[in-house]
This record gives C-alpha cells, structure tokens and sequence, in this order.
C-alpha cells in the first residue's frame, strides 16, 4: 500500500503531461507493472518512506515487474515459480511470445532476507524440460539446478521442489540450467535479492533490480530467434524497451540502489547514469570493501554478473539512464541497408517513382528523425527509435530510462521535470554572441 | 446419240460456273463469312479499299482474321488454283472431236477423198470421266477451306504473339528501369563516398547488360509484326497499325472443351473429307478406266470419194460409203493403268485411316495442351503474380521500417517483373491452345509450334547487391 502511495508521485495533472497514455501509461499498465503513470497524484510528490522489508531495509522495487509472494509456512519461506510460455509486450506495438515465469519476463524477483529458508516448487510448463539455476546463491550441490550434473530436469507437467537456505546476503539471479541458449533467449530469467538480517553501510531508500537483456525479434515476425548469436536488435531492461521501460522515481538527497544482473546471451552492458556519480558496492559475489569502491558515471555489466550501484542524486530533473553502446540504445533499426548518408537522390527518386510508387529515400541526411515518420511499417514492429519527451521526440530506444528525481514533495510539476527559469539550453541570442566575441557568418 | 450428246453439253455448262460459286463453298466449309471473292479476271496488285479502312482502328484478333482473309496472296492464289481442277473437270466431260481426212489422189481413178471419223467409245466414256472428276472438284474446295481455316488459325496465333511481344517490352522496359534505378543509387552512393568504386561498376554492368534484353525484345516486337504483315499481305504505310492492348486474361473457372472432343474431331474434319473426296476421284478414275478397257475402241467412219470425170463412165462423179474401225480388247484392258490406280487408292486409304488416327490424337492433344496452358496461366494471373505483389508489398514495409535498402527494393522489383514476364508467356501459351482448339472444331488439326523467345534477365547480380 506504501509503495502504491509512493508511485503515486506522477500526476494528477498528467493531463497536461506530455507521455500519454498510449505511450508510456499504457506500456507499463499492460506490462503487469505497477500503477500507470497517468493514474498518480502528483501533489503527494516522493513519499519520505518506502516498504520496508526489514526496519532498516525497503523492499525491492522490479520497474515493469513484480517480486514473487512468499508464504510463510512454519520456518520456511514457500514459493511458486510456473515456467510457461506467454505473450510479452516489449513496448506499445511490439509483443512476442516469450517464455518466462509466472507469466512474465524476467520472472518475479525473489527477495529474502539473509539466513531465510526457502523452498522454491518448479512447475514446468513449457514444452521441453527445464531447471531452475540459482546463479551466485551458495548452497547445496543437489538445489543447483545443472541438468544432468545436479539433477534430473524437470520434465513438461511436472513439478520440482527446491530448498535451500539464503545463507549469504547479496545480488544474484536465477535462470534455467537445461537448454539455456533457447530458454534464456526467450525470457527466462529473474533476480534474487537477499537482505542482510542488518543493513550494511549507510542505509538506501530506494533498492531497485533491473535485468538486462537482448532478443532477435524479426521486424513483424511474432517469436524472438533463439538461434541469434551476434545480430540482436530489441535490447531491455527488465524485458521492456524504451518507450516501454517504466522510470525509476527517486527524492532528491535520498540514498538510491540500482542493481543490475546481465542474462544477454552475448553481450555486457555499460549503464551509463545521467546526473549522477556512484560507487559499485556488491557483484554477485558479494560485498565490495568501501576502500575498494571506485566513483564511476558508468557500469559495465558483464554477462553472468550482478552490479550493485549506490548514490545520491543532487539535482532533481528528468535524468537519462542508457547503455552506452550506441547500437543498444535502438530497437529494431535495421543494420542491411546501405549507408544513405549525404547522398543526392533526385535523380534516383524519380526514377524509382516509375517503378515503385511508395519509394522515398530515407537517411540520406541521418537518421535522428526516423523515429517521427509515419510511413506504414510492418504490423508489431518498433524499428524507428524514441519516444515523446517534453521537448519533442527522444530520439532514443532499446535500453534507455529515466530516473526521475524530485524534491519532495513534489510541488505540483506534472509528469516531467518543471525546469526553473533559464536552466534550459535554447537559442543562442546574436547580440550576446557578439558581446562574447563569437563571430557568426 | 443425240441425247448422249445432249447430256454432255449440259455437264459441260454446269462446269463452266464461275469461281465465285467455288468461293461460297469454300466459306461455306471454312465457315468463314469474310472470305473475300476474288475478282474473276484481273489480278490487282493493289490492297482492296476496305483493307485502310480497318487498320485505322487498333487491330484485333478478329480484325486480324479478316484482314488476312482479304489480302493473303497466298489463300487468293488457292482460290484461284480452285479453277484448275474445275478446269480438268471441264475437259474431262468434253466430246472428243470428229476427226476429217482428205486426200487427193491422182494416180488413182479418183481426185479426192473425203473421210470422217469419231470415236463413239470416247464420247460414251466422257460423262463417265466427268463424273470421276466431280469429287477431285470437291477435295479441291476442301483443300482450300482447310488453307483458310489454318490461315485463320495462324492469323490468331501471329496476331497473339504481337500482343506477348507488345507486353514483354513493356516489362522489359520498366525492368530496364529498375537496373537504371540501381546504377542511379550506386552513383549517388559513389559520390557520397559510402561505397567502393568496385560497386558503382558492377552496377553499371547490371544496367548495360539489361539492356541488351530491351534491344532483343524490341527485334522481337518487329519480328512479330513482321510475320503478320505477311499474313495480312500489308506492306508499305499499311504497316503502321496498332493492337488492341496487351493479350487478354484468360478467362476464369475451369476451361469449357466440348465434349468428346475426338468425335467432333472427327465429325468436323475438313482434312478427311477431303480425303475421300479424293478416294472417290480416284475409285471412279479406276472404273473409267477399267470400264474402258472393256470397251472395244469403236470409231466410226464415213468417206466420200469424186471421181476423175475423165476416166469414169459413169456421171455420178461422188460416191459414198462407210466404215468401222475397232479394238479387240484381248490383251490391252488396261488391266496395269486400273492397278496403278487401284493401288493408289489402296495407299491413300491407309493414309485416310491413319489420318483419323491422328486428328483423334490432336484433338485429345490439343484439349490436354488448352487444359494445362489454362491452367497455367490462370495460376499465374491469380495466384503468382499477386503473391509476388504481396512480397513487394512487404518488402516496402521492410524497407520503411529500414530493414531493407533500396537494392533490395529494386531487386523484389524485378523479381516482380519477371513473374509478369512469364505470366505473359503463360497467357501466351492458353490463346495459342485456344486458337489450335478453334481450327480442330473448324475442321483442321494444326501442329502447335513452339515459342522460342528469351526474356529472361537472371544473369548473376547477385554480387552485385552484396557490399
Ligand atoms: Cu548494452
């Protein structure tokens, strides 16, 4: 109910705002995540107090996701994972049939407190065997999930049971350990946070988990290829792409926590932060000493890995969080075309008028406003990038988000970031240009 | 003898009718209502008037047909070369001649002799030789309708492959387009600097390659023309005509032959008809002859002699008398002529039975070969043409999403034109199926000749797309 509160800092003026509801709101309604941003109060601004897990710790938050409900029964602490097929929305205008657990991808996170014993039930409703795999959690040889090494898999119908104890406080993940290429490239995976009994170093107040990852998903075709080793074209956080990849809202001067797990079958990630230094704190292999943290703008995480990042964001504002490969911050821009760039193509337009009316080259001047054009594409595609900002087009996709960061509480600025007065870059004035000895011609 | 004689005059004048009425038989035969009188007399070089009037308007199948069976030298010299077995008719059924002797004598008692003689067997056998000839008239008329109706037939074909011809440039026109297109792109890349000068030349290849295509199936389009005009017998200003669009879509559901089409084969077949007309000719030729080898050649003769008035007591100077002068048929009774002919006929009866075998097989050929090019074509026009307009249909989605360039536009472009290219081949195939179906009901089974005509570009390119 708290975090329901605490979501509720987007806006009742929402509007005015300028993400509609068929852009972001609707994304991360139908991605099962939680409230749309269309339906929160802005006047409640950040709440001062997230969920708490522990009195010192909040619970996790899974942007477009959930965390998995646990039952206590005696001493132990019982859940359910169901391995299935399903459909998943990447973004509005991009769904593919994605295999997952309890019908979403990543599955829900699994949240512990250190020294919990869990027992997991498997339920394997896919069409071949699976296991599940808990990736960076110390425990017995027979719970590790390795088909055929640790176990026997799990055949289609049937249900496993896993128990173990979280002996170890940390940032891991878990994914299948049966015929990972396929499983793995369709969705399955999922992060395992386990609290310390006592919180460690200075205390967060925000704890957030995002899964990266990358899928071949056709333009127009229906099922992500499995089979793909180099060429991935719809790069996610936590299964969403951008415009479909909810924002992470966080007060001014709070202590935040990101933590990043790499499921990509092929390729890290550099997540660069906009307005904001951090330290990595934790991999999955544990706690990195305080002497040992270096202030970065920029984590790479590999693929198999957890990062654990912490900072406190000085400036309230709109702030860009991407992977710094540039080629994963698109979705489904095609790579086969020939580079148009600075082409003259009169002569050639003409000419292919007479052979196909629809021709119109494209990119000759660069591809920055591809994202804005409104010629028919392929039903359930998202080849152009970007989605609507404040200022126009973010001319951005695949692994971008947004940290919004605001004072709290937030004085009624709507869904974007209210920019004080002359804190926005804009056209230079000429007389001021030549005041500062800048010659134009 | 005098009414014999009587009869053979009038044989003789009914024979004598004009061409015009071989003319309405053979149209009658043929079915062929255009079919044009030849004028009786003179042979004019020039085309007949009615001729400028229809290339005025955009030629047709039908027009076509017409055109040619006004002006095709070839079926008037058929027409005419009908006269001459009118005219072996006609001197079949001719009296033969009396025949006058004179003779002056003077070492006899007599100054002059005057003989007359005619052969009686000659003029019995003349109706009889007449009417052997009766049925070769008639095989004549057959011969000539069968000659107008695979004129007509070859009209329609010619005339078809005029519009293929007329298509195929069309496309190959546009597909020349693509392959500009495709070197336009690679030049406008080239100056940009985004691809290797190594592209740019390959593309050019591509381009002057294809159009070397166009300059062939422009030689075909006058090619095909060309053939017409002969058919047509137009020369000159004549041949500037224009056709009645592109060939027409064939048409739909399942294709309509009559039933059993070897019957009506048989049935309408001008070509056996003919035939026996031929073989009655000849059986009536052979009992002319064997007929007249049991004849006794019997002449008659009647002579008149004057005597030399001096040497003769008697005043009555010319005296009279008679004769007659015949053959024993003993040895000669034309037994080897009437073998000659005997065997002929036997020759031409076996052609005759294995003629129907053939008119049957051609009949089930040609309705197997109209089935199957109907089918074809009308996969062609309903079923592959539009599924490779939906492959360019997507490929322009692709291409605006940017997952294609424009190579791979133009290269579905022209994946979509050749599919139109041997559409039209198809099409091609179903109106000539359906032209050779028309002259088997008309009466004549025409050997389908085969297209020999290259409008493929598939050379390699697919280097060419790759950089
Ligand atoms: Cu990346």
């Amino acid at each position: 109910m708290d975090r329901r509160r605490f979501i509720k800092a987007g806006s009742m003026l929402a509007a005015g705002a300028v993400l509609t509801k068929s852009t972001l709101a609707r994304a991360q309604d139908e991605a099962g995540g939680p409230e749309p941003l269309g339906d929160r109060d802005a006047a409640e601004g950040v709440p001062s107090r997230a969920p708490r897990i522990t009195n010192e710790q909040p619970h996790v938050l899974t942007p477009n996701g959930a965390t998995l409900p646990l039952r206590t029964v005696g001493n132990v602490r019982v859940g359910h994972l169901i391995a299935s097929s399903f459909e998943h929305e990447f973004a509005p205008g991009l769904k593919a049939q994605c295999w997952g657990y309890n019908h979403r991808t990543p599955g829900p996170t699994l949240e512990a407190v250190e020294g919990e014993r869990l027992r997991i039930y498997v339920t394997n409703r896919l069409s071949e065997p699976t296991t599940v795999h808990w990736h960076g959690v110390i425990l017995p040889n027979g719970m590790d999930g390795v088909a055929g090494l640790t176990q026997r898999a799990i055949p289609p119908g049937e249900t496993f049971m896993y128990e173990f104890t979280a002996r170890y406080p940390g940032t891991f993940m878990y994914h299948p350990h049966f015929d990972e290429m396929t499983q793995i490239a369709l969705g399955m995976t999922g992060m395992i946070v386990v609290h310390p009994r006592r919180a460690r170093g200075p205390r967060v107040q925000r704890d957030f988990v995002l899964m990266t990852h990358e899928w071949r998903l056709d333009v127009g075709a229906r099922r992500p290829d499995p089979l793909e080793m180099t060429d991935f074209n719809v790069l996610t956080f936590n299964s969403r792409t951008f415009p479909g990849t909810e924002p992470l809202l966080m007060g001014r001067g709070e202590r935040v926590r990101i933590r990043f797990g790499n499921l990509s079958p092929m390729s890290h990630h550099p997540i660069h932060l906009h307005g904001m230094s951090f330290a990595t704190t934790a991999t999955d292999g544990g706690y990195i000493p305080r002497s040992a943290q270096v202030p970065n703008t920029t984590v790479l995480v590999p693929v198999g890995s957890t990062r654990v990042i912490e900072f406190v964001p000085e400036q309230s504002g709109d702030w860009a969080m991407h992977c710094h490969m540039t080629h994963h911050v698109m979705t489904q821009m095609g790579h086969g075309i020939p580079n148009m760039i600075g082409t003259q193509t009169s002569d050639l337009d003409t000419r292919m008028r007479r052979i196909e009316p629809r021709y119109m080259t494209m990119a000759q001047d660069g591809m920055g406003s591809m994202g804005e054009m409104k010629m028919p594409i392929p039903k359930n595609s998202l080849p152009m990038r970007g989605g609507p900002g404040p200022f126009g087009n973010i001319d951005m996709g695949g692994m971008f988000t947004i940290l919004k960061v605001r004072d709290s509480p937030m004085k009624g600025t709507g869904l974007w970031y209210s920019h004080p007065q002359g804190t926005v870059a804009g056209p230079a004035d000429a007389s001021q240009m030549r005041a500062d000895g800048i010659e134009t011609t | 003898m005098a009414a014999a004689l009587g009869g053979m005059v009038m044989n003789a004048a009914c024979v004598s009718s004009s061409i015009r009425s071989d003319t309405d038989r053979v149209r009658e035969l043929s079915r062929m209502e255009h079919l044009a009188d030849v004028p009786e007399s003179e042979v004019d070089p020039v085309s007949s008037p009615e001729v400028g009037a229809m290339l005025s308007k955009p030629l047709t199948a039908k027009s076509a047909v017409k055109l040619a069976l006004l002006n095709n030298r070839e079926l008037r010299a058929k027409l005419r070369m009908m006269g001459v077995s009118r005219g072996r008719l006609k001197q079949a059924g001719l009296l033969p001649n009396p025949e006058a002797e004179i003779e002056l004598l003077p070492e006899q008692d007599s100054d002059i002799e005057l003989r007359l003689e005619y052969d009686i067997t000659g003029a019995l056998l003349a109706p009889m030789r007449s009417r052997a000839f009766e049925p070769a008239l008639d095989a004549a008329r057959y011969e000539t309708a069968i000659a107008v109706v695979e004129l007509g037939y070859m009209v329609r074909v010619q005339f078809y492959r005029v519009q293929a011809q007329e298509a195929r440039l069309a496309i190959a026109q546009q597909m020349l387009d693509a392959y500009a297109a495709g070197r336009e792109a690679a030049i406008a890349l080239r100056k940009a600097g985004n691809v290797r000068e190594l592209d740019l030349a390959q593309h050019e290849v591509a381009y002057e390659k294809a159009r070397i295509l166009v300059a062939e199936l422009e030689l075909g389009r006058m090619n095909a023309r060309e053939a017409l005009h002969r058919l047509l017998g137009l020369y000159g200003p004549e041949t500037a005509w224009s056709v009645q669009g592109y060939l027409d879509p064939v048409p739909a559901g399942t294709v309509s032959v009559p039933e059993h089409i070897e019957t009506q084969a048989l049935k309408h077949s001008l070509e056996l008809t003919q035939r026996r007309h031929e073989l009655e000719s000849l059986a009536r030729r052979a009992g002319v002859k064997d007929t007249a080898g049991w004849l006794p050649d019997v002449a008659v003769d009647v002579h008149a002699l004057k005597s030399d008035a001096e040497s003769t007591p008697v005043r009555e100077s010319w005296r009279f008398g008679a004769g007659v002068r015949f053959s024993v048929p003993i040895f000669d009774r034309s037994q080897g002529e009437v073998l000659e002919l005997e065997s002929k006929f036997s020759a031409q009866l076996e052609r005759y039975y294995g003629l129907a075998v053939d008119v049957r097989s051609m009949a089930r050929q040609a309705r197997a070969e109209l089935e199957s090019a109907h089918a074809r074509a009308a996969q062609y026009l309903r079923v592959i043409v539009p599924a490779q307009r939906r492959v360019t249909d997507q490929v322009m989605l692709q291409y605006n999403a940017m997952q294609v360039g424009v190579f791979d536009v133009l290269r579905a472009s022209r994946e979509r034109l050749q599919v139109e290219l041997d559409s039209v081949d198809a099409q091609l195939a179903y109106w000539k199926a359906h032209a050779a179906l028309r002259a088997l009901l008309a009466g004549v089974a025409v050997a389908q000749p085969s297209e020999e005509v290259a409008t493929s570009v598939s050379f390699s390119d697919e280097r060419v797309e790759e950089h």
